[in-house]
C-alpha cells in the first residue's frame, strides 16, 4: 500500500461515512418544519408544539448535572423497537379518564427546549418521558405532585412502596433551614434536628419543575399519529414528515 | 525494520536505544501517569458500582452520587488512562518504526501535561456538579479545546517522523498509527462541536454523541492496540506476521464499517430511522477485522508457545487479542435484532465498553508498557510474580465485568420487554449482576495496584540493572534460555551471546 | 565467585574488559529480533467461512433498516401501533348514558361555573339560574341555541339579566350534547333524557344556518324557531356507554 492510496483510502472511508451519518442528518435536523393539526383529520386547527418554560430548561440542566440519565431513559420506542407502549403507564395512560388510552411513541417535537436530548443509558429505574403524568394521576393522586417527588429525590427508599429503589438519595438537593417564626410551606415532612426544617434548594425546585413538566402523551396531529384507525372514516396515516 | 540496513547489528540496536532514549520523558509519563489514573478510575468504578446495588453506600456526599461517581469512572478510564496509555503507544510506536529518534520530546511532555491537567479538572468538575450530562462527553465545556490542541502537538511530530521514514516497506503497525492519528481528532473534534459547539435538534446532538462513543472505541482505541499487537508480537517472537492480505483486510474492513457504527444505542428514537440499524449492522460487521486480525496475530504467535508463555509481554498482548476476538462476538451477539431491542438499555452496553476498553485495549497496552519500559528506562522489572498477579487478577477481574455486565444486561432486557409484569421486578435483576461486577472491579483495583507500585519503581530508576529480562517461566526448568539469552546465569551485556547480526 | 543463580550479582568480570561490543545501556535494544512481515498466507476458508456469520447477522439487522439514507422517515415505513396486550383487557367500567354524558359534561361545565355557579344557581341578580329553567329542561334545540349564541334580552323567567356571549366557538358536537345532558340532569334539574352527540352534531349545523348566525338569540326567535327537539334518534338512557368513546358497551 503506497501513502497515497492510505491517504485516499482513509479519507473516502472515513469522509462518506462521516457525511451521511453525522454531517447531513445533524443539519437537516437541525430545524424540523412544524407539523400542523387539520380540521379534517384532527378536528381542530393550529401548530402541534409542546411547551416548555424556562424554568424547565434549568430543570433539565440539573438533571443532566447529576447524572440522572444513567439510571433513567427518555424514550418510548414504537413497537418494532421495544416493548415499553405496552406498560399501562410509561407512554401515557392506558386508562385516562378523559381520553382513554393516551399511549404514543416519543416524537421529534417532545425534546424540543433541550440542548441535548436525554434519552439515557440505562434502565436501573422506570423511564421518564411520562413521569410528570404516573406522578399526578397515580402516585401522588389526589395529593401533592410536586411534594412527592421531592420526597422522592431526598430519600426514595422512605416511601413504603419503594422499599427496593436504588434512586440515590438527593439530599445534598435540599438544605436545612432554622425556623425563625412560621414554618416555610415547603418545608419537607421529615425528621431534622430541632428547630430546623428541610427544604428544598432553587436546584430541587427546578428539577421537579422539569420532571413534572415531563408528559408526552398529548394528542398529535393525524400525520404524525400512527395508531390503529379506529373509525371507518380515518385513512390509513399520511408518510410521516420532519 | 525488515529491511536490509547497511549497519551493523550493534550501530542498529544502538539506534534504536537512541530512538528509545529520545523518547523516555513523555513516554514515562503517559505510561505512569495513565496507570495512576487507571488507579484513580478502577477506585471510582467500585464506588459506582457498589451504589447499584448498595445505593446508601457513601450517600452522603454530593461528590459521589451514582449519577456523578460513574461518569467520573468512565472518563478517568478512557481519557487519563485509556488516551494516554495510546499517546504513549503511538509515539513511541512511530518513533521506532520510522526509525528517527524525537527531537521535541520536550513539547510533547508539556501537551501530556495539559492534557492530564485538562482531565484532571474534568474529572473534578464532574464530580462537583458541573457535567456536562453528555455520555463520556461529561467533563465542563472549558476541557475539550485544551484536550484536542494537545493531543495535535502530540501527535504532529509522529507525523513527521512518518514523513522522514526511510523508504522501503511499511510495516502493517505504521499504517495504524498514522489512521489513529488522524481518526481521533476528527472524530473528537467533530463530536464535541456539533454537541458542545453549534446549537442544533437535541435528539441529533444524541446520535451524534453515541457514534462517538463507538467511533472512540473502534477508530482510536482498536487501531492503537492492533498496531502495538502487530508489534509486539512479530518482534517478541521473531516470526513473520501470518499473513499479509489478512492484515490488509484487517485494516480496511475497519476503515470502511467503523465509521457506520454508533447509533444503534438509540435505536427507536425519532431520528432518520435507518441510522441506527445501519450502526447496528456495522457493529456486526467489526467482527470481521476483529477475525482478520485475531487469526493472523494468533496464527502468528502460535509458531512460538514458550515465548509467548514465558514473555509477561506477549502474555498480556495475545490475551489482548483473544480480548479483540470476544469483542468481536459480543459485537454480533449484542446487535442482532431480538436482542438489540433487549440489550439497548441495560448493563450490556457498560459490558462490552468494558471489554473492549480493558479486555482487549488495556491488556495490549500492559504488553507494550512491558516492553517499552525496560528499554526507556534500562532497567528491567523488577518481580516476575509481581506481573504475573498483575496478569491473573487481570484476567479474573475482566473476565467477570465482561461477561457479567453483557449477560446480566441481556437478562435485565428480558426483565425490562416484560410489559405486563410490575416495573420492580425488571429493576431487581440487575442486582445481582452489580454485585458480581464490583467484587470484579476489586480484582481489578488490586491488580492495578500491583502494577502501579512496579511501575511507579521502574521510573524511579529503581529496576533491575541487568540485561537480562525479566521472564515469566519457573526458574528450575531448564527451557528458560534460548539462543539469544544464553543459559540462565549468563550476563549479556554485550548482547546475544555468540549469535551474529539479526 | 560465580553464583549461577544471581546472574546480576556478578562481579568478578569486567564486562566492558571483556567484550570488544560495548552495547551498554542497549542492552534490550540489541537482544531484539527483526520485524518480519512476509507472511504469504492466502485468506484461508475458515477465515473466510467465520465472516459469512456477521455478514449475515448484518443483512438481517438491516432489514429492519426500512429505506436507507431516507433522511425525512423517523420511524419504519407502514408502522401502525399495534400496542401489546398483556392478555386481559382493560377496559373503563361502562356507565348508563346518562351518567356517561353527565360525566363529560360536567368537566366542560367548569366554564360556566364563572356565571352560573357551581351549583347551577346563578346569584340571583345578575346571572340566571338553571335549576328549573323551562329554557334549560324543555325543549333541546332552544336550549342548544342559546348555548352557542348567548342571549340578549328576558329569560324563560321573564327578567332580563344582561347579555350571555355565546359559548359556541370551539365547541364540538359531543361537548354540546354532554353539557346539556348533564344541565338537564343536575342541579335538582332531572329530565332524564340524553342529548346525544348526533343530536349536538345537529344543533350546530341548525345555529349556523340561523338568519343571523352568530349573533345572540332572543326569547322571541327561541320561541318563535326552535322551540322544538333537536333531530336525532333518542337514545334510552339506561343503555350502558363506555365512558371515553360514548359507544354502546361490548357486550361481555
Amino acid at each position: 500500500m503506497s501513502f497515497r492510496q492510505f491517504a485516499f483510502g482513509l479519507t473516502a472511508t472515513f469522509g462518506f461515512a462521516w457525511l451521511a451519518v453525522v454531517i447531513v442528518p445533524f443539519f437537516m435536523m437541525r430545524s424540523v418544519e412544524p407539523v400542523a393539526f387539520t380540521e379534517a383529520a384532527d378536528g381542530k386547527e393550529g401548530i402541534y408544539h409542546p411547551k416548555t418554560t424556562g424554568r424547565v430548561t434549568n430543570g433539565a440542566e440539573v438533571y443532566a448535572s447529576n447524572g440522572c440519565y444513567n439510571c433513567h431513559t427518555q424514550l418510548i420506542r414504537p413497537t418494532y423497537a421495544g416493548n415499553e407502549l405496552g406498560r399501562p403507564d410509561w407512554a401515557g395512560l392506558k386508562m385516562d379518564e378523559e381520553r382513554g388510552d393516551t399511549r404514543r411513541e416519543s416524537n421529534v417535537f417532545d425534546y424540543q427546549g433541550e440542548k441535548f436530548a436525554q434519552i439515557g443509558l440505562n434502565r436501573l429505574g422506570p423511564d421518564l418521558s411520562n413521569v410528570g403524568r404516573r406522578v399526578e394521576a397515580e402516585y401522588a393522586k389526589g395529593g401533592d405532585a410536586k411534594l412527592w417527588l421531592m420526597m422522592h429525590l431526598y430519600d426514595p427508599r422512605a416511601n413504603p412502596q419503594r422499599p427496593t429503589s436504588t434512586c440515590p438519595s438527593h439530599r445534598f438537593l435540599f438544605e436545612e433551614k432554622e425556623v425563625l417564626g412560621q414554618v416555610p410551606q415547603d418545608a419537607l415532612p421529615v425528621e431534622s434536628p430541632e428547630g430546623t426544617v428541610v427544604i428544598p434548594s432553587p436546584d430541587a425546585n427546578e428539577l421537579v419543575d422539569y420532571l413534572l413538566s415531563l408528559k408526552r402523551d398529548d394528542a398529535v396531529p393525524a400525520s404524525m399519529n400512527y395508531g390503529p384507525a379506529t373509525k371507518p372514516a380515518e385513512a390509513k396515516p399520511a408518510a410521516p414528515q420532519g | 525494520m525488515s529491511q536490509a540496513s547497511s549497519q551493523s547489528p550493534e550501530a542498529d540496536a544502538l539506534l534504536r536505544s537512541e530512538i528509545d532514549r529520545s523518547l523516555r520523558h513523555p513516554v514515562m509519563f503517559f505510561f505512569t501517569s495513565g496507570a495512576a489514573w487507571l488507579a484513580v478510575a478502577l477506585l471510582l468504578g467500585i464506588i459506582s458500582s457498589a451504589k447499584v446495588h448498595a445505593p446508601g453506600f457513601l450517600d452522603s456526599c454530593s461528590w459521589l452520587t451514582y449519577g456523578r461517581v460513574q461518569p467520573a469512572h468512565l472518563n478517568a478510564l478512557i481519557y487519563g488512562w485509556g488516551c494516554q496509555a495510546a499517546f504513549g503507544t503511538l509515539v513511541w510506536l512511530m518513533a521506532r518504526l520510522s526509525r528517527q529518534t524525537c527531537r521535541a520530546a520536550g513539547l510533547i511532555l508539556t501537551a501530556g501535561h495539559v492534557w492530564n491537567f485538562s482531565v484532571t479538572l474534568g474529572v473534578i468538575g464532574i464530580l462537583a456538579g458541573g457535567s456536562t450530562g453528555v455520555p463520556w462527553m461529561e467533563m465542563p465545556v472549558f476541557a475539550w479545546v485544551p484536550m484536542l490542541l494537545s493531543f495535535v502537538v502530540i501527535s504532529i511530530w509522529s507525523m513527521v517522523q512518518f514523513k522522514v521514514r526511510p523508504a522501503g516497506h511499511v510495516f502493517i503497525s505504521q499504517w495504524y498509527v498514522l489512521a489513529a492519528l488522524i481518526w481521533f481528532p476528527w472524530v473528537f473534534a467533530s463530536a464535541h462541536l456539533m454537541v458542545h459547539g453549534f446549537s442544533g435538534s437535541p435528539l441529533m446532538a444524541a446520535a451524534i454523541n453515541a457514534w462517538y462513543r463507538s467511533a472512540l472505541v473502534f477508530l482510536f482505541f482498536t487501531p492503537t492496540a492492533i498496531a502495538a499487537a502487530y508489534y509486539l508480537i512479530s518482534k517478541v517472537t521473531g516470526r513473520p506476521i501470518y499473513s499479509y492480505s489478512l492484515s490488509l483486510l484487517g485494516f480496511w474492513s475497519l476503515a470502511i464499517i467503523a465509521p457506520w457504527a454508533g447509533m444503534q444505542k438509540l435505536a427507536g428514537a425519532p431520528i432518520p430511522n435507518f441510522l441506527p440499524y445501519l450502526g447496528a449492522a456495522a457493529t456486526i460487521l467489526i467482527a470481521i477485522p476483529a477475525i482478520a486480525v485475531g487469526v493472523n496475530l494468533l496464527k502468528t504467535a502460535a509458531g512460538a508457545p514458550e515465548t509467548v508463555v514465558n514473555s509477561p509481554t506477549l502474555r498480556f498482548t495475545v490475551a489482548g487479542v483473544i480480548g479483540l476476538l470476544v469483542t468481536g462476538a459480543a459485537c454480533v451477539f449484542l446487535n442482532v435484532p431480538p436482542i438489540l431491542r433487549m440489550s439497548q438499555f441495560t448493563l450490556s452496553g457498560y459490558g462490552f465498553d468494558v471489554l473492549a476498553i480493558y479486555g482487549f485495549f488495556s491488556f495490549v497496552a500492559f504488553g507494550m508498557i512491558y516492553f517499552v519500559v525496560p528499554r526507556i528506562t534500562r532497567r528491567e522489572w523488577l518481580s516476575s510474580r509481581l506481573i504475573k498477579v498483575h496478569f491473573f487478577l487481570s484476567v479474573y477481574g475482566v473476565v467477570t465485568v465482561a461477561l457479567v455486565a453483557i449477560f446480566g444486561g441481556v437478562m435485565q432486557g428480558l426483565g425490562q420487554e416484560a410489559f405486563a409484569q410490575p416495573w420492580e421486578d425488571a429493576a431487581m435483576r440487575a442486582y445481582p449482576y452489580a454485585v458480581a461486577t464490583t467484587i470484579a472491579w476489586i480484582f481489578l483495583l488490586f491488580s492495578n495496584v500491583f502494577f502501579f507500585l512496579h511501575l511507579a519503581l521502574m521510573w524511579l530508576r529503581l529496576g533491575r540493572r541487568s540485561s537480562h529480562p525479566t521472564l515469566l517461566g519457573h526458574g528450575h526448568h531448564a527451557n528458560l534460555h534460548d539462543s539469544i539469552h544464553g543459559p540462565e546465569g549468563d550476563i549479556d551485556n554485550a548482547g546475544p551471546g555468540s549469535a551474529p547480526a539479526h | 565467585m560465580i553464583d549461577p543463580s544471581k546472574p546480576d550479582l556478578e562481579e568478578s568480570v569486567n564486562v566492558t574488559e571483556a567484550h570488544e561490543r560495548v552495547v551498554l545501556g542497549a542492552a534490550a535494544a540489541s537482544r531484539e529480533k527483526k520485524l518480519a512481515e512476509n507472511g504469504s498466507e492466502s485468506i484461508s476458508l475458515w477465515v473466510t467461512i467465520l465472516c459469512a456469520v456477521p455478514l449475515l447477522a448484518a443483512g438481517w439487522t438491516l432489514g429492519n433498516a426500512g429505506t436507507l439514507f431516507s433522511y425525512k422517515d423517523t420511524v419504519k415505513e407502514g408502522y401502525v401501533r399495534v400496542i401489546p396486550s398483556a392478555g386481559e383487557e382493560f377496559a373503563l367500567p361502562p356507565k348508563d348514558a346518562v351518567a356517561a354524558y353527565s360525566a363529560k359534561g360536567a368537566k366542560i361545565y367548569g366554564k360556566c361555573i364563572g356565571c352560573h355557579g357551581a351549583d347551577g344557581k346563578g346569584d340571583g341578580a345578575n346571572y340566571p339560574s338553571l335549576a328549573g329553567s323551562e329554557w334549560v329542561e324543555g325543549e333541546t334545540e332552544r336550549f342548544a341555541m342559546v348555548v352557542l349564541n348567548g342571549l340578549t334580552g328576558p329569560t324563560s323567567s321573564g327578567k332580563t339579566y344582561g347579555v350571555m356571549p355565546a359559548q359556541g366557538a370551539g365547541m364540538s358536537g359531543d361537548d354540546l350534547a354532554a353539557l346539556m345532558t348533564y344541565v338537564r340532569n343536575s342541579f335538582g334539574n332531572s329530565v332524564g333524557d340524553v342529548v346525544t352527540r348526533e343530536m349536538g352534531a345537529a344543533a350546530l349545523d341548525l345555529s349556523s344556518k340561523r338568519a343571523n348566525p352568530g349573533s345572540p338569540v332572543t326569547a322571541d326567535e327561541l320561541n318563535s324557531e326552535h322551540k322544538k327537539n333537536l333531530p336525532g334518534e333518542p337514545l334510552d338512557p339506561a343503555t350502558m356507554l363506555d365512558p371515553i368513546t360514548l359507544e354502546p358497551a361490548a357486550a361481555e
